[in-house]
């Protein structure tokens, strides 16, 4: 990449649903081919902020923001941009899998037919490549017409990351993806993130996870940001008093 | 713990009588509609089984000769028959796709618009039919009479546009109802991927909720087909199979209507009246057996 700038950028943005002030003043940068994760206790801002970063708010009445956030350089609020064209550049996985009624094959089409791909042998690709990067093409080759509700919890949210996938975003959104998911299923859905070799912004309530997959951590509290930084220093040294009470489970 | 007490916990599941006595109110409530249901059958076999003394069940189902009261009579059924499902098809034609749209509309696009239009689509369902066939008769056939130029108003179209009004609301309550109980995560996951409100309706929310909608348009089509006053007001009572949508029609239930009350009970016309009915029971009874197993199909997918 020549473009060394954050892939994320964000500038005093703060964020209200209604007269309820969500987030305050956060600002931050996020760099490319990097996972990021968003800690902090239940209802902290981390999960409202994350879909901020691909104008999921939008379809909450009352919300409203003020400040900038760049993605890849171009501005995701601003008066000319897209809401459509950003979600396909910012792609997301949820808490809960949440595979469409549909076989498998049609759940990783979603995404290319909407952006026109029609011809059966490019959405063949399309769909082997989705499902080897989601590492869940050796589980499912033989039963791509099956429905994808049939799977197992984590084939099924390996199924959303296929399928978000399939579009080629640059960036993936995380949110829990594994808070509805067994141990090994986990595992698999870590082992992913970290070979991915994405840019990836997670949002996880599971210290340890957020230890073990991420390269940034950053620590929001009451709808600030308390900390941002390496996830190493953050879990060794971190700088406020609040971020290592967390941290250390004194609260959260 | 005393072998008492263990006893006393062991045998808790036991109903208490408040509980049996409930249990068995609602069983006694479910054997009452069932009974009504095997007993209203047996009524209507009975007395239909009497014309088959006199008439061939062939000519009776296939033969398009109505006359009741020729001598001798004739009791051929076809022509109603043919004369309900037109009426029932070409009603389905504009209220299946106005009540589905109308469906959407307020599940998926009527925002605060909807706290209004829901009450006003069910009020229309409350039109009692007497009222929408007086419409037809002083409104829409006099119209068709003077604009298209036809010798009569009272045809099949007019059926069909009275009965489509009708249907509407049902269509549109229960299609909302169905499309309202897809889970917002699949379609939070389609706009993710960056599909539009329109491409998130067509491709996930109305495929989701295939099973309910096929059946509210069936169940819309259930009551077009059994509705009584619309059909003797404004479809004309002609016992033919209509040439065109412009041609009179004599569905079954308004040929029931006209003339059971001039029929001397125990009579052939009387039993081929109940004749008519069954035949009236089994289609509804198709109707209904068809929405339970297109809401299976799709919901098991």
């Amino acid at each position: 990449m020549v473009d060394e700038g954050p892939i994320i950028s964000v500038k005093n943005v703060d964020f209200y649903y209604g007269s309820f002030q969500a987030l305050k003043n956060i600002s931050l940068d996020m760099r490319a081919k990097e996972v990021t994760a968003l800690i902090g206790p239940s209802g902290c801002g981390k999960s409202t902020f994350l879909k901020l970063l691909n104008r999921m708010n939008d379809f909450v009445p009352g919300a409203r923001l003020s400040g900038e956030i760049l993605v890849s350089g171009q501005s995701i609020y601003g008066p000319d941009s897209d809401p459509v064209s950003i979600r396909r550049l910012v792609g997301m996985v949820f808490q809960r899998p949440n595979p469409f009624p549909k076989s498998i094959y049609d759940n990783i089409c979603y995404g290319p037919r909407l952006v026109g791909t029609r011809k059966k042998a490019d959405l063949d690709l399309v769909v082997e490549k989705a499902l080897r990067a989601a590492a869940l093409w050796d589980d499912v080759k033989d039963k791509l017409g099956k429905s994808a509700l049939d799977l197992s919890g984590g084939q099924q949210q390996r199924v959303c990351i296929a399928r978000a996938l399939a579009l080629s975003p640059e960036i993936l959104l995380m949110d829990e993806p594994t808070s509805a998911l067994d141990p090994i299923a986990t595992a698999k859905v870590e082992e992913w993130i970290q070979e991915s070799g994405m840019s990836i912004v997670i949002v996880t309530h599971n210290m340890q996870q957020a230890g073990r997959v991420s390269d940034h951590t950053a620590f929001f509290y009451m709808g600030e940001l308390i900390e941002f930084g390496a996830t190493m220093d953050i879990f060794t040294r971190p700088r406020e008093e609040r971020t290592e009470n967390y941290i250390t489970g004194r609260f959260g | 713990m005393s072998q008492e007490t263990r006893e006393a916990i062991l045998l808790r599941p036991k109903l208490s009588r408040t509980e049996q006595g409930a249990r068995f109110f609602f069983l006694a409530c479910a054997f009452v509609a069932l009974g009504q249901m095997v007993l209203i059958m047996l009524f209507l076999l009975g007395e239909a089984g009497g014309l088959f003394k006199t008439a061939n069940f062939f000519d009776f189902l296939f033969s398009t000769e109505w006359y009741p009261t020729y001598e001798p009579p004739e009791f051929g059924a076809a022509a109603l028959i043919v004369g309900s499902l037109a009426v029932t098809f070409f009603s389905s034609l504009l209220a299946a796709p106005i009540g589905l749209g109308l469906a959407v509309f307020l599940a998926c696009l009527a925002g605060k618009s909807r706290e209004w239009i829901k009450p006003a689509v069910e009020l229309m369902a409350g039109v009692p039919s007497v009222v929408l066939g007086f419409l037809g008769l002083v409104v829409l056939a006099p119209f068709m009479v003077d604009v298209l130029g036809l010798p009569t108003g009272l045809n099949v179209l007019n059926a069909s546009l009275i009965l489509a009004l009708m249907a509407i609301p049902s269509i549109a309550s229960l299609g909302e109802d169905a499309l309202s109980a897809t889970p917002r995560q699949i379609q939070d996951a389609s706009y993710a991927l960056g599909a539009t409100r329109w491409e998130t309706i067509w491709r996930v929310t109305m495929p989701a909720s295939m099973s309910g909608l096929s059946t509210a348009v069936i169940l819309g089509l259930g009551r077009a087909l059994g509705e009584t006053l619309v059909v003797l007001m404004v479809a004309g009572g002609a016992a033919q199979i209509p040439g065109s949508l412009f041609d009179s029609v004599r569905p079954l239930t308004a040929t029931l209507a006209a003339e059971m009350g001039e029929t001397a009970i125990g009579s052939p016309h009387y039993h081929a009246l109940f004749a008519l009915g069954v035949v009236l029971f089994f289609l509804t009874l198709g109707f209904n057996l068809l929405a339970h197993y297109l809401g299976q199909k799709w919901r098991s997918r």
